[in-house]
């Protein structure tokens, strides 16, 4: 038995196998196989509540969920989301790069501590912008009424066409650190001496950052741009202890949420999570084709 | 024109460090501020007093606000403190163990099959969340795995192979042959090759797999709030959660919550710095 064993693990094909096949099966049981379960509800008329009235109805879900005037709006919030995200998460993002790829006495540190709010739950970051922007007692309140630029508190986070955008910060502010670090690593990567000869031929601070630096780290900044639109369009942590289910930031991931765990509508609810899918799969269609694009460079 | 320059350079990094930590001094304030300083307006900056009043009432006595089913606070945090350190822990421990395996696999051995394998292992990485767990719902409550430690550490497990696989590939290529060749004909088998030769070489990449492992366990939010519904298992992000949908507010109690929450992972970046850098860079190029 024991020699038998050590026979396996000594062959380069029973080792192999021996490590793969646990892990092709544990993979199939957590993603694999619940992937094709729900596209099976995905085409059945299913209520967690109702189970009995289970039954195939073929497509008519996705055509539903499509004639749902509250998917459109979902999808229209979750759209201006990805836009609003992806411009300012690049902006801020390429600011701070460029910021700590200067040289000054504590850059290390600084830059530690400009990642902390990319490791934290973003659940809790939620909840933590929700105290940010409370209107009894909240953060901003009391600066800005310090400040004086108000006299009264206001509930920010009720006022239905702010709460969005109020999510949209609460995600840039965890997810610009991680983009920033991208990009960082990207401006390192540039030799020194290309901007040396560049000062030389009397470039300035300006023209430099446009004709050397970006077009030299553009496959960073397609990668990164990539990586934010699909985290933005599938964020819910941060909604969820936010606004919760406010009609306001009501995205598709929240839409989704809201059909399948909290109405038990696993039929639709599969059928507007496949939707999602494609609308993901499509975004990482063009992150691995420009990818493998930036890789032949 | 210099001395304009690098004065400007320092009040943009007092910008980018004021934008990305007062967050985290509103919620520290929150946690150790008296509620007569916080509750006031404007609140008071700089408390007037330093109380651990919050964390006692938290962590210990159970004052202020109950959740859901009539659970104190302290119970919410407690056990779900509990929780995501077992689920946390285990994770990591379990990947600390599997990814170097499953990496040398790929990098160095030869076997037919192997490029489908691997594929099938990193196309994980494009299954969609709600999906997933839609149908994760209906197969744990089958397996009588809903609501249990163990499914949430198998989940996470499950999730964390795709990064940590490729990772581990990446490292353990990078590795010289000779120093295999050389163990070899001192007759060390291949397991211990893996353990005591390979393993030491790629260290930092190993510490980069092990410290994405626990912040990605322990952040973990969705799979959890859909698939535990009792104490028994639900981790600190899904308590915390809760707590927001209180009727009564207590917000010094909830930041002391929440301070609690992100105080591990907080730790790990400060300790660890250079090798979350390297990871996070090469998460994303994978």
């Amino acid at each position: 038995m024991r020699n038998k064993l050590e026979k396996i693990i000594n062959s380069e094909k029973g080792l192999a196998y021996l490590i793969l096949v646990p892990v092709t099966v544990l993979i199939f049981f957590m993603a694999y196989l619940p992937v094709i379960q729900s596209f099976r509800f995905s085409l059945m008329y299913y209520n967690t509540r109702l189970p009995w009235k289970t039954h195939f109805v073929g497509l008519h879900n996705y055509f539903r969920i499509l004639s749902e005037p509250a998917f459109l709006s979902a999808f229209e919030r979750s759209a201006y989301f990805v836009i609003i995200a992806v411009g300012l998460i690049l902006s801020i993002a390429m600011g701070f790069a460029l910021l700590l790829n200067e040289r000054f006495k504590g850059r290390s540190v600084i830059r530690t501590l400009v990642i902390l709010p990319w490791a934290i739950p973003p659940v809790v970051n939620g909840f933590m912008w929700k105290w940010l922007l409370n209107g009894d007692y909240g953060f901003l309140n009391g600066l800005l009424y310090q400040l004086g630029f108000i006299s009264t508190y206001h509930p920010w986070l009720m006022h239905p066409l702010a709460a969005l955008n109020w999510a949209i910060l609460t995600f840039v502010w965890r997810f610009t650190p991680f983009v920033t670090i991208l990009l960082l690593g990207a401006l390192q990567s540039i030799p020194e001496e290309v901007y040396d000869s560049a000062k030389v031929d009397g470039a300035n601070a300006r023209t430099r950052f446009w004709y050397i630096t970006l077009p030299l780290i553009r496959p960073m900044l397609a990668i990164a741009l990539i990586v934010i639109m699909i985290y933005s369009f599938t964020v819910f942590d941060e909604i969820y202890t936010l606004t919760g289910l406010d009609p306001a930031t009501k995205t598709l991931m929240m839409y989704d949420y809201e059909l399948a765990f909290e109405r038990g509508q696993f039929g639709l609810g599969s059928a507007l999570a496949y939707m999602i899918a494609i609308f993901m799969f499509l975004m990482a269609y063009f992150y691995i084709k420009s990818i493998y694009k930036e890789v032949e460079l | 024109m210099r001395k304009v320059k690098r004065i400007s350079l320092y009040l943009f990094i007092l910008i980018m460090m004021i934008w990305t930590l007062i967050p985290f001094y509103w919620i520290i304030l929150s946690s150790f501020s008296l509620p007569v300083d916080l509750y006031s307006t404007p609140p008071h900056w700089i408390p007037t007093r330093i109380t651990f009043e919050n964390f006692k009432s938290i962590l210990i006595t159970g004052k202020g606000f109950r959740g859901g089913i009539g659970t104190t606070a302290t119970e919410l945090i407690k056990k779900g403190l509990f929780n995501s350190l077992i689920v946390a822990g285990t994770t990591t421990l379990i990947m600390t163990f599997i990814a170097p395996l499953v990496g040398y696999t790929f990098a160095r051995l030869n076997f037919p099959g192997k490029k489908i394998f691997f594929f099938y292992i990193i196309g994980m990485i494009a299954v969609p969340s709600w999906p997933v767990l839609i149908g994760l719902f209906s197969e744990f409550s089958k397996l009588k795995l809903l609501d249990t430690l163990t499914g949430l550490i198998i989940l996470s497990v499950a999730y964390r192979m795709p990064f940590d696989t490729w990772f581990m590939r990446g490292y353990i290529s990078s590795v010289p042959y000779e120093l295999e060749d050389a163990a070899r004909i001192d007759g060390c088998t291949r397991l211990g090759l893996i353990y005591k030769i390979v393993l030491p070489a790629s260290l930092p990449g190993l510490v980069a797999v092990v410290i994405t492992s626990f912040l990605f366990s322990w952040n973990m939010f969705m799979a959890p709030l859909v698939l535990t519904y009792t104490l028994r298992s639900k981790p600190i992000t899904v308590t915390i959660s809760e707590f927001v949908g209180q009727y009564y507010a207590e917000w010094n109690l909830m930041s002391a919550g929440a301070l609690i929450a992100i105080v591990p992972p907080i730790l790990i970046v400060l300790l660890f710095q250079k090798y979350i850098i390297k990871g996070m860079v090469a998460g994303a190029i994978k």
